[in-house]
């Protein structure tokens, strides 16, 4: 490879997104050409300065409750134009000292509703067929008039008189049965010791991923016979933990961890090399990892961490 | 990694293993969406930093960048249940919070507001030789990068934030910004190029 090509690519390289290809000629030019490999410690060096950039933003436990106030908003919202008079009737009823009344006015509403309507029913010409039957009109106008409902789920006939009405109350839900968000008043949420803990569990979790993966690096299995190694799922494991990684690091070195960010700084260069193998690699490429990775014992620093 | 499991198990779901801290946030996701408070705080308290910075780096004002973030977790929360299973939420995330900045930005550009990013100013120091960074104060050299940043332009700034500082992948970065991937690649290198160019002379990197 010439070194003109191998710069072309190098910023690809150090973001573990070089075809594989590729990537397995840069590491192969970068071995033998000392001013490509310059290069590529200056860019990674330039990484190194962007990791200290700090934009000194804090997250306020204010700021939640900003979003939890008007997600609750929206909720409500939408809920309240959901089950509209279904939920009024629902918490009305709800409620033992409304329960009785509530019941009562509903039971006089109806009532008075009903008989200003057969008032006006009975103004109006009778039906033939219910004057040819005998029906009254009092028993009769109600279940004519009254909307088509699909039968029940259960196959039984509704009974005479259900109206559409009949099955508000039992559908509205009791206040606070529902997801409805509440706006947190737990006064604090986000302490920068909370932060420090879950950073510290982020990292014991990606550290133990990364012991993992290197592990399983170094066993694999290799013989000279082998064309080819499949590793296209360490591969992207790696990319994965890389992005971790220098995130990690960073915070860490933010935080005045250093011994935290040493590791993350000695994993880094594995995950790099993992990351830029080629799916299926040569048992060559593989058994110079699988060496450095012994060589440096670097799992057990991570399994010490 | 037992503790660590049974530290961060969520509320009533003591499988759920909340390190999906770590990895993919379905089950946050889920219960958030049908109306779990906790579970969508959990996912502000994932999200929330890197989110503020990524906006704070593209519009470079702080008390905008935490209204955007406000603005950005809402609409989130809104649209949660038509979320694409198969979208990484930071990406999702992200992809709102451009859109939330972007929007922003646009407002600004109208109401002519927006001398201090077109104002090529950077940190004085053209007076020193280029110093090792580590004898750079830490408010010098977040004052040197933020006021290069503010320089790029918007696409270039974008790309960078979400690689350098995000560290996004090239596919991540395409589902957020809806650039292909050569023009990202190409934007991605022409803003290492600048920001080396502008933090150069006062920054001596070394390897």
């Amino acid at each position: 490879m010439k070194c003109d090509d191998c710069l072309k690519l190098l910023e690809e390289y150090l973001d573990g997104e070089t075809a594989a290809r590729d990537a397995a000629r840069v590491s192969a030019h970068l071995v033998t050409c000392a001013a490509c490999a310059r290069e590529f410690e200056a860019l990674t060096a330039e990484q190194e300065v962007y990791a200290r950039y700090d934009r000194d933003l804090h997250v306020s436990p204010a700021m939640w409750q900003a979003i939890a106030g008007r997600t609750a908003e929206s909720r409500s919202i939408e809920s309240g134009s959901r089950l509209g008079l279904a939920a009024w009737l629902g918490a009305l009823f709800a409620t033992p000292r409304y329960a009785f009344a509530g019941a009562a006015a509903v039971l006089l509403l109806a009532v008075v509703v009903g008989v200003m309507f057969l008032r006006a029913r009975t103004g109006e010409q009778p039906r033939p067929e219910s004057v040819a039957r005998g029906d009254s009109p009092l028993v009769q106008s109600p279940v004519t008039s009254a909307p088509k409902l699909p039968p029940r789920v259960d196959g039984t006939a509704r009974p005479v008189g259900f109206k559409s009405s009949d099955n508000v109350v039992s559908k509205a839900r009791p206040p606070g049965s529902g997801p409805v968000f509440q706006p947190d008043k737990s006064g604090v949420l986000f302490t920068d010791a909370a932060y420090a803990d879950i950073e510290d569990k982020e990292t014991a979790h990606h550290v133990a991923q990364a012991e993992s993966l290197l592990r399983s690096v170094r066993d694999l299995e290799v013989s000279d016979d082998d064309d080819e190694v499949d590793v296209s799922y360490e591969k992207a494991e790696s990319r994965r933990l890389l992005n971790e990684n220098v995130v990690l690091r960073r915070d860490a070195e933010m935080a005045g961890k250093f011994p935290v960010k040493k590791l993350l700084g000695e994993l880094e260069p594995f995950l790099i090399d993992i990351a830029n193998l080629p799916d299926k690699t040569t048992s060559t490429d593989l058994r110079v990892i699988k060496e450095r990775v012994q060589k440096t014992e670097i799992v057990a620093a991570l399994r010490i961490y | 990694m037992k503790r660590l499991t049974d530290e961060l198990s969520l509320e009533g779901q003591p499988g759920a293993f909340a390190g999906s801290l770590m990895n993919s946030s379905a089950d946050l996701v889920a219960r958030a969406a049908s109306g779990d408070q906790e579970a969508f705080r959990l996912i502000f308290e994932r999200y929330s930093r890197p989110v503020i910075s990524f906006i704070y780096d593209l519009v470079s004002d702080r008390d905008l960048a935490e209204e955007l973030a406000q603005e950005t977790f809402v609409r989130a929360f809104r649209s949660l249940a038509a979320r694409r299973q198969e979208t990484k939420l930071s990406t999702w995330l992200f992809g709102i919070a451009k859109n939330v900045a972007r929007e922003s930005l646009r407002a600004r550009a109208r109401d002519q507001r927006h001398g201090d990013l077109a104002d090529g100013t950077v940190l004085d120091l053209s007076d020193r030789e280029p110093v090792p960074v580590n004898q750079l104060l830490n408010k010098e050299l977040n004052e040197l990068i933020q006021n290069s940043l503010a320089l790029l332009d918007e696409d270039k700034r974008m790309v960078f934030t979400l690689k350098v500082f995000q560290q996004c992948s090239y596919q991540e970065i395409a589902d957020i910004t809806g650039f292909s991937i050569p023009k990202l690649k190409t934007d991605l290198h022409r803003a290492r190029t600048e920001m080396r160019r502008r933090i150069g002379p006062y920054v001596r990197v070394e390897s």
